[in-house]
């Protein structure tokens, strides 16, 4: 079977090929009442192109959903990040403990500053006790983190204690200027937990 | 609506589901036919004429659908006169597969004797 085609609709289809393959789905192929072969492939191609279309539409929605679902997790993971870098700890009634774990930087020093302080507040806490054992080292930015932090649970009438200090963390914590905040250092949390029990008079009332 | 049903009867007095078919047919559209023969439904398994103007196009989403109506009817004749419709019902019956008891007519009283001739 032979066909005799225009040359106007080969021009038109390639045309449209053209266009498609530089990712415009939107173009189509002008269709006439042709009573032959050529017009099934002319629909056939603007069939596919509603098909990749509709492809590209669908993915673009699930593009955007996981986008969401992503941003989601992101906030819900920043959350919880939050939630765990500030584990005020209520060791006695006044008395608070925070475990700090990991690099300390001046965002997260503000916002466990803060916390910190807001529980202070809230529990009239007459002592905090700051354990380092989880920090392995101390960042440029940790110490005058800590400073700040020390000075402000002061300026609130409590006393700070700074236990678990690693012996490869000490020298770091002299060189700076640690060593000007004049608190108490104790190896261990219990030790500073027995050291504020004393000073209540709590340890010494089973003894009487 | 592009579609526009009549109930009618085959020269041979069998029931006969008559569609009229213009412009643009939605999914909207495929599904009001799906919901006449659907199982349980009054014209499920019957003989269809289906007239399909000239202009008469298919919504991509339309397209989809039509399959799922395959097992509902018993027979479908299409008249169909315009080269651009027959080849829009041609590349549909391509890309879903096979059309069982569907054909394609040039006029009506072709695709009634068709009808009439099939045991369903």
């Amino acid at each position: 079977m032979s066909l005799t085609i225009s040359h106007a609709r080969i021009h038109e289809l390639l045309n449209v090929l053209v266009t498609a393959g530089s990712g415009d789905y939107d173009v189509r192929v002008r269709l006439e009442e042709n009573e032959d072969a050529l017009l099934d492939v002319e629909m056939g191609i603007n069939y596919l192109l509603d098909e990749l279309i509709d492809r590209r539409d669908q993915n673009e929605a699930q593009e955007e959903e996981l986008l969401t679902r992503a941003r989601q997790l992101a906030r819900q993971q920043e959350e919880l990040v939050q939630a765990l870098s500030t584990p005020v700890i209520v060791v006695w009634p006044g008395v608070l403990a925070l475990p700090l774990v990991g690099r300390i930087d001046d965002a997260r020093a503000a916002t466990i500053t803060s916390a910190l302080l807001e529980r202070v507040t809230a529990e009239q806490a007459t002592h905090v006790i700051l354990d380092l054992t989880g920090v392995a080292a101390i960042a440029g930015a940790t110490m005058p983190a800590l400073l700040r932090m020390v000075r402000a649970i002061g300026l609130l009438g409590a006393r700070c204690l700074l236990t678990g200090i690693r012996p490869e963390v000490a020298p770091q914590i002299v060189e700076l200027g640690g060593d000007d905040l004049h608190v108490r250092a104790l190896a261990q949390l219990s030790d500073a937990l027995a050291l504020v029990l004393a000073d209540k008079g709590v340890l010494d009332q089973p003894h009487r | 609506m592009p579609f526009l049903f009549e109930e009618a009867t085959t020269p041979q007095g069998k029931p006969l589901l008559r569609i009229l078919a213009r412009g643009e047919v939605t999914l909207a559209d495929a599904e009001a036919l799906g919901a006449r023969i659907e199982p349980g439904a009054r014209n499920h398994r019957w003989r269809i004429l289906s007239v399909v103007e000239k202009g008469t196009e298919y919504s991509s989403a339309a397209r989809k659908y039509f399959p799922n109506l395959q097992p509902m009817y018993g027979a479908i004749a299409v008249f169909v006169t315009s080269p651009i419709v027959r080849a829009a019902i041609n590349m549909m019956m391509r890309l879903t597969g096979q059309a069982p008891n569907l054909r394609l007519f040039s006029t009506e009283e072709e695709g009634l004797a068709w009808l009439d001739a099939l045991e369903i």
